[in-house]
Order: C-alpha cells, then structure tokens, then sequence
C-alpha cells in the first residue's frame, strides 16, 4: 500500500486523532496510549495544559507537535495554574471550549499538588487528567509519591537497608475527593471503555474533575513493551490499582473484580519488583504486606464481585465481531 | 527537515514528519492461520470462516461456504461425529461450539430456502469424468469435479444415489426425506445420473476407461468380513452389516432371540445394537476388544463408533463388555446358548504393529441366544478384480486417493479401508477431485495443507465471557422406538448464539482491540483497503514494534516477525 493511500486513511479514521503518530514515546508506552484514548473521547473542542514531563517531552520535539488540538506546555508544578488561566480567559470570552490539564504522576502528587489543590477548590471547570506511571520516568525513574510501596527506582534501591521504596504509595484519589469536587475516578489502559466512558463523565460535568489513569511504564517497570495492558490489567484484578469513581467526596461506583489474581501475578511480571522474589524472609515479608494493602483495598471499596456482571473486571472488556464494544 | 536558528520562531510542524517506524526490530503482521476445527476436519470444512458468516447474519454465504468443502452440510450434520468439536478450542474455556448442529441447520436452510449450488456451467468439450459409486465420496466427487468445471458421469449399481446413507444408516440417525431432499438437489447440478448401473455387469472397466478422461471409484464396502472363528459356529450365522441392512430396507429383524452377543465396535455394531434394542431384545451384549469412548481413553484403545451414539446406544440399554473377545461358543447341537468370554486388547508387537492378544486365565461364560458379528466389511471385487488385486481394500496414495500402479485411477470412501465415515468418505472425492483437476490440466497434484492450526495457548483469552453451549432437543429414551430423528436440531436463534461463542481462532474478528490499544497512532482502520480480509492496516512508518497489537489480538491473528 503505498504512502499517499496510507495518508488518505489517516485522515479518514473514524475517530478523533488528537495525539497523532510520530511521537517519540517509547515502545509499549502506557501514557502514549492513555493520552490518546483520554484526547479522543474528549476531543475536538479543548484546549490543554501539560505539565513538564514524557508527556510533553515526548509529544512536542520543536519544532514538531503531535497534538492535534491547542497544546500549552507549562512548568513542572503549574499545570493546573495554568489550566485555571485559561479557563477563566475563556469563560471570559464567552467560550465552551474545555479545558484539559495533563500531568504526570510527580505534576500530580509531589511538585505540582498546591497548584492543583488552589484549582480545585476555586471551583474552576478542568479536567485534570493524571498519567500515573508511579515514578520520575522522564528523568531517569525516580522515586515519586506514587511510586508502590517496595518497588525499585533508581532512588529507592533494594539492598541491605530495604526492600525498595520504604514509604507507602499516596492515596491522592481520597485526598482530591475531599475538596468536595463533583467528580474524580480511576482508570486504567486496560480497560478503554471504562476509561472512555469516565471521560465524558467528566467532560458534562460542569466544575473541577479528576481522573487518574494507571499507565504502565515498560522502561521503568521493567516488563516487556507487548505486556502493557496485561500487566495494567493484573494491577486491577489484585486489587492493587481499584478502580473507582468518587463524587463529592462519596464513593459513587467501583469496577467489581470477578477472579480475584494474587498480587504475585501482577508483581512477577515487573523487574522493579524482582528482589521480592529472592529466597529471603524479608522479601516473603514485604510480598504478604503488598497482598495485604490488596486486601485492604478490596475490602475498603467492596470490589470482591459477587456474581457475574457485564461491567466487571472480566465483562467490562468482552469483545464483539465489528469491535462493538468500545463504542 | 527545515532548519530554525536559535531564538526564532518555530513554525507549526506535525510529528508525521518523523518516522518512528525506524527504530523496528519487530513487526506485526496479519497471520491468517487455521483453526483447528478446519485442520482436523477430513472433509476439508472451515467452520471458524462459515460460523463468522452466520453470526454476520449472512446465512446463504455461510453455506456457500461450507459447500465450497462438503457438498452434504444436512447429512454430515446428523451423522458425523464431529471432529472439529473434538479439536475445537473452545473445549478447554468452556464448552465446544456445536459446530454440527450448525452446519446441519444451514444445510436444512438451504434445502428450505431452495438455495441454488454455487457454480458455473461446464464449457463445451470440458473432459468427462467418470465416478463409479453414488454414496458420499462418489456424490463429492462429482460435486467437485462440477466445481472445477468438467462434465462428471456418475455410475450407480442401486435404484437410487445414497449408497451406505441409504443402506446402512438407521432413519432415526438420518432420516429419509432430509438425505433425499439434498441429494436430490444435487444430482440436478448437471451430473449425469445413471443408477441401475453396475460395474461389471452394466458397464466394463474396459469401457469406462475408454470413454472417460479419469475415473474415480467409491465403490464401498459391500462384503462382511468373514469370521475366520477358529471353533464351531452355526452354518446360518448372519452378519452385523446384513441385518442392518434388512432391517432399514423392511424395517423388521429375524431375530427372536431374548438375548444376543452382538460382536465389535465400529458404527455397524453401534447402529445394530440400537436396532435390536428398539426391536424387542431384552439384552445386547456388545463385545469390543477396545473401550467406549470417554475422557482419558487413549484414542488407540477406543472404539471407532462414534462417541456420542456408544453414548445413546448406552442410555438405550446396551450392555457394553469392554477389552473383550469371544474364545468360543457353547453350542447345543446347532443352536448356540452362549459365548465364552476372554479379555482381550490390542497390544504393540516388536514390529510395532498392533494386534489382539487374549489374556489365559479370564474366561467367562455369558448366557446368549444368538450371537452376531459385526466385525467390518471389505470391498467387494465384482467388477473391477484387475485393480483390487488380492487384498481386501484399495492400496492408494494417502492424500490424492490416486490408485497405486495408476495414472488416472482414484479412490475413495470406505473402500480405501483406512477410515469409515461419511466425512472421510467426502474428504477423499473432494482432494481426488483436485487431483484428477490437475492431472487433466497437465500439473502436478496438490499437495497436503501442512499450516501449523492455532493453539489455544496463543489466544488472548480475557476478552472472551463464558457462555452456555446451546443444547439440542433430545428424544427421551423411552419415545425412542420407530423411525423418529432423536436428535432434533437448533433453532436459529440457538445457531447465532454459537456463531457467536466461536473464538474465531487465526481469523480477524474486525474486534477493533489493535486499533484501540495501538500508543502510536499505527493501526489504521478500513474496511475497503485492508486486502487480506482484516479490517485494518499497519502503518509500519510509524510503527516501533512494541508488539501489544499481538499480545492482545483475542485471536492469534497477529504475529510478530523480526524486522531489522
């Protein structure tokens, strides 16, 4: 098939392409391909604000875009000052546009909080979306407050004194809900419907919304780069990664998990968990406690399915001949 | 690319410009494989391509499909035992999909419909084929010599075309008027029909191989295969094929026995014991050297009857004495009042043939008024003695059905004597018919489809649900007595919803999982200009190989290859 046929069809997909090809993310990338699904159930009509990061590094090598929408790069910690701005200047125009912010998992939870607290409790009408890869992968992989609890970045080595990060990964999804907001998820590159159909939640929801998207890091997890929806899947069906929807603080729904996997599945499959597996107590240690914040999530959010449901973490992703199901 | 000094402006440049497509050391590609319903099938069926067709809705395309394969979707429907549910994948997720429901309702379908056969008229001066036999590898024959566009006359010693569909198959497996409603409608495709005609005594070899460009013979197998019993037996001793026969043609048994010990283990002695079941005999003993088929049992201990009627034969009664054999009969004078029994099995010899060997020490008497052998047929050689030579069956090429010692001698069906159902018997025209195609165009003969099938391992399966294989209505034991079809069939509805079960193994199932999860942008879709069938395009300019397209296709329908 030659170029000009291949450019044609490009052109004639029928969906939005509001992250185009040509990017430099690298292979297998979850946040490439979150930000995609996010833009196309979002898109046309917005205008975004990204946070420094491999979002913005890999998408806009000057002088080249692959946004196919109006982009503007913020710093680190502003996204969501930016995201204000604009919302007001539109609102000021008179003008629906929607305003997106993206921000990695360190724009979210570490250096960009305060901006993003300020935005949500002015009430501003932003979609922040949360490519969450649980660390600094842009510089290296660095430890982030995302980042679980014993995984191995370059800042949270295992050797003789832990077992990787020491800390806890921070539960930003209760802290977002308490601003009171209408609206704030989880989601996941597992399961595109689930994710697309929280978008345009948030998009008719008038006031500041939240999604936080679990996207897999093939470099910095350390799995294969064909193993990035599998690997995002098992961090939901252990309960690891619950996926949820809070409005106004409450819990307003949860994605049931109808076999629930051991943590070990989802861990095994990632060298930034591996030293878990040496023959040692300590490692047998660290992996009962992961299994129990598993627990403790299921628990927590009820997400043990008690019969088979079309919305679970099996059915939610059922397929049909025709590809009806990620309508 | 433009160069921009320092501190300007940069110009509004699209990612497009950059092909990513170079840092590939793999590549996806569409890989259309087998399924193993379609690799096992010796009739050459594609179910996963018919079952795709039926859950589009496209019912007419789906037995063109399949009659593309088998031209006799209603007869195999009912009496074949369905070799691809055994292969199917499905089985180890949850259930097989009822593939032989299905193509028995499509091939109903198309007899109700009154769909015409998909092909073209033979041109002027097309070579003519001769096919000897009108039972189910003869029918196929002609069926694909038609297809591939030469004149077929087809030659049958018997009143009507069928032959062991007619003579050997109890009604209530295959009735009557679904067999003739489709053999009807395909002996009016433009095969000239001679019945009354046999071989030998009609027409000569001699003469057929003058008049025809090739000949391909289905004779099958007419003779009982002598009991070579080394003890007394009684001088009327009827055998199994015989009394099966009598009893579809008049629909009556000489039997008065309370008790028989009916001997073997293929259809025959299945369909026989059924019979005398529903004829008034207390008890059938089946004697086989082998087991009845059931998980576990190694498919070289197993008898050849198929499984699901030992099954039926089993809830009708049928007392089953496994990895038996008779040693000798208690005769008083000529009438026999009972069997010895021996366990018995096959066994590997050095040679690594197989052969019976009875076990000293386990004989026991069981107490029978008669006792029939139905222990296989051989060809009957009238005829055609200067090509069947000594033995017992034709000696022919595995593949082709071509005679050994001959150019354009081909044969199949029972009379091969290395299978015996109907399936088989059409898979044997179908490959001779290719065969004889090529011979007559001057190429070479085709070769077996060698493709691996795919395996369930390499199936995505998360994104699959289980779902309840749809069940037949089933006669009841005791409803069982005349001629009524036991196994009634499914709906359409029931027939979609299996459709729709198929995995779809090695096929697209246009599911939009590739183009969904593709991060690059690089799965494009169209239904137009995808040529292989699929609904998408790689753009491999831009594609990096990560190689989530594969892991996730639900269906192993995308493979990775290197590319460096």
């Amino acid at each position: 098939m030659n170029d000009s046929v291949i450019h044609d069809l490009r052109n004639h997909q029928p969906r939005f392409r509001g992250l185009e090809a040509g990017h430099r993310a690298c292979q297998g990338c979850g946040e490439a391909l979150a930000a995609r699904l996010v833009t196309e159930s979002a898109g046309p009509d917005v205008m975004v604000a990204n946070a420094t990061g491999c979002l913005e590094v890999f998408t806009t090598p000057w002088p080249e875009s692959a946004w196919r929408m109006p982009w503007a790069h913020s710093v680190f910690g502003n996204a969501a000052a930016l995201a204000a701005g604009m919302e007001a200047a539109l609102k000021r125009q008179g003008k629906s546009t929607k305003v997106l912010a993206f921000a990695g998992d360190g724009g979210t939870f570490d250096i960009g909080f305060q901006a993003l607290s300020g935005m949500m409790e002015r009430g501003h009408n932003v979609l922040f979306v949360c490519y969450d890869n649980e660390a600094y992968m842009n510089t290296g992989v660095q430890r982030s407050g995302s980042t679980p609890h014993a995984a191995s970045t370059t800042t949270s080595p295992p050797g003789k004194a832990r077992m990787g990060k020491r800390h806890l990964k921070k539960d930003i999804l209760s802290i977002i809900a308490a601003h009171h907001i209408p609206y704030a998820a989880t989601a996941s590159v597992a399961y595109p419907s689930d994710l697309r159909k929280k978008v345009r939640r948030a998009m008719a929801v008038e006031g500041p919304t939240f999604l936080q998207v679990h996207t897999p890091c093939p470099l910095g997890w350390g799995h294969d780069s064909g193993l990035t929806v599998e690997v995002a899947r098992l961090a939901v069906q252990t309960g690891l990664f619950p996926l949820i929807e809070m409005e106004r603080g409450g819990v307003a729904g949860v994605m049931p998990i109808r076999e629930i996997r051991p943590v070990t599945a989802y861990l095994k499959a990632q060298n930034r968990f591996r030293h878990l597996f040496a023959d040692e107590a300590r490692a047998r240690e660290e992996l009962e406690h992961l299994q129990a914040l598993a627990d403790h999530n299921i628990e927590v959010y009820g997400l043990r399915g008690e019969h088979v449901d079309r919305y679970d973490t099996e059915g939610a992703d059922t397929l049909h001949r025709g590809g009806a199901r990620w309508a | 690319m433009k160069t921009i000094p320092r501190g300007a402006f940069a110009e509004p440049g699209t990612s497009l410009a950059f092909h990513t497509g170079s840092w590939r050391v793999q590549k996806p590609v569409h890989d259309r494989r087998p399924a193993p319903c379609h690799a096992v099938c010796p009739a050459g069926e594609d179910p996963q391509t018919y079952l795709a067709k039926v859950e589009e809705g496209d019912l007419k395309g789906a037995w063109e499909t399949l009659v593309a394969a088998n031209p006799l979707p209603a007869i195999t429907g009912r009496v074949c035992p369905h070799f691809c549910e055994s292969a199917c994948n499905r089985r180890h997720y949850d259930d097989a999909i009822a593939i032989h429901n299905v193509e028995r309702f499509l091939g109903d379908e198309a007899i109700r419909q009154g769909w015409a056969y998909p092909l073209r008229p033979a041109g002027d001066g097309a070579p003519c084929v001769a096919v000897v036999g009108a039972g189910p590898a003869g029918l196929a024959a002609a069926w694909h010599l038609r297809r591939l566009g030469h004149a077929v006359t087809l030659f049958e010693a018997m009143p009507q075309a069928g032959g062991t569909l007619r003579t050997a198959i109890p009604q209530y497996r295959l009735p009557r008027e679904a067999m003739d409603a489709e053999l009807e409608r395909l002996l009016a495709i433009g095969i000239e029909f001679r019945p009354h005609t046999r071989l030998g005594r009609d027409v000569s070899l001699a003469e057929l191989r003058q008049d025809f460009s090739a000949l391909f013979l289905g004779p099958g197998n007419q003779l009982g295969r002598e009991w070579s019993a080394d003890f007394a037996v009684p001088s009327d001793l009827r055998s199994g094929l015989q009394l099966l026969q009598e009893w579809i043609a008049t629909g009556a048994l000489p039997v008065e026995a309370k008790s028989v010990a009916l001997l073997g283990g293929g259809n025959t002695a299945i369909d026989l014991s059924r019979v005398l079941r529903r004829s008034g005999v207390a008890e059938v003993h089946l004697i086989t050297h082998q087991r009845a088929p059931a998980p576990g049992v190694p498919s070289d201990d197993v008898m050849r009857a198929a499984p699901s009627e030992v099954a039926m034969a089993l809830e009708e009664g049928v007392i089953v004495h496994e990895h038996r054999g008779i040693r000798r009969l208690i005769l008083r004078g000529e009438r026999v009042i009972g069997v010895e029994l021996v366990r018995m099995k096959k066994l590997t010899d050095d040679r690594g043939r197989l052969h019976r060997v009875a076990f000293e020490g386990t004989e026991t008497v069981l107490h029978v008024d008669m006792v029939i052998p139905a222990i296989g047929q051989v060809v009957d050689g009238e005829g055609f003695e200067s090509l069947l030579g000594t033995g017992s069956y034709f000696k022919v090429d595995a593949w082709t059905g071509l005679l050994r010692g001959q150019e354009n001698v081909f044969v199949g069906g029972d009379a091969r004597g290395d299978h015996g159902t109907v399936t088989e018997a059409v898979g044997d025209g179908r490959r001779a018919a290719m065969a004889i195609d090529r011979l007559l165009r001057g190429e070479a003969p085709p070769a077996p489809d060698t493709a691996e099938p795919v395996a369930y391992e390499s199936l995505n399966l998360h994104y699959f649900e289980p779902e309840a294989r749809a069940r037949e209505p089933v006669l009841p034991v005791e409803r069982r007595q005349g001629l009524d079809e036991i196994e009634q069939g499914l709906d359409a509805n029931q027939v979609r919803h299996e459709a729709h079960r198929c995995f779809s193994c090695g096929d697209c199932l246009a599911c939009d999982n590739c183009w969904t999860l593709c991060p690059d942008q690089s799965v494009l879709k169209t239904r137009d200009r995808a040529s292989d069938g699929s609904h998408y395009v790689f753009d491999y300019d831009y594609c990096k190989g990560c190689g989530l397209c594969a892991h996730e296709c639900p269906t192993g329908y995308i493979r990775m290859v290197e590319d460096l």
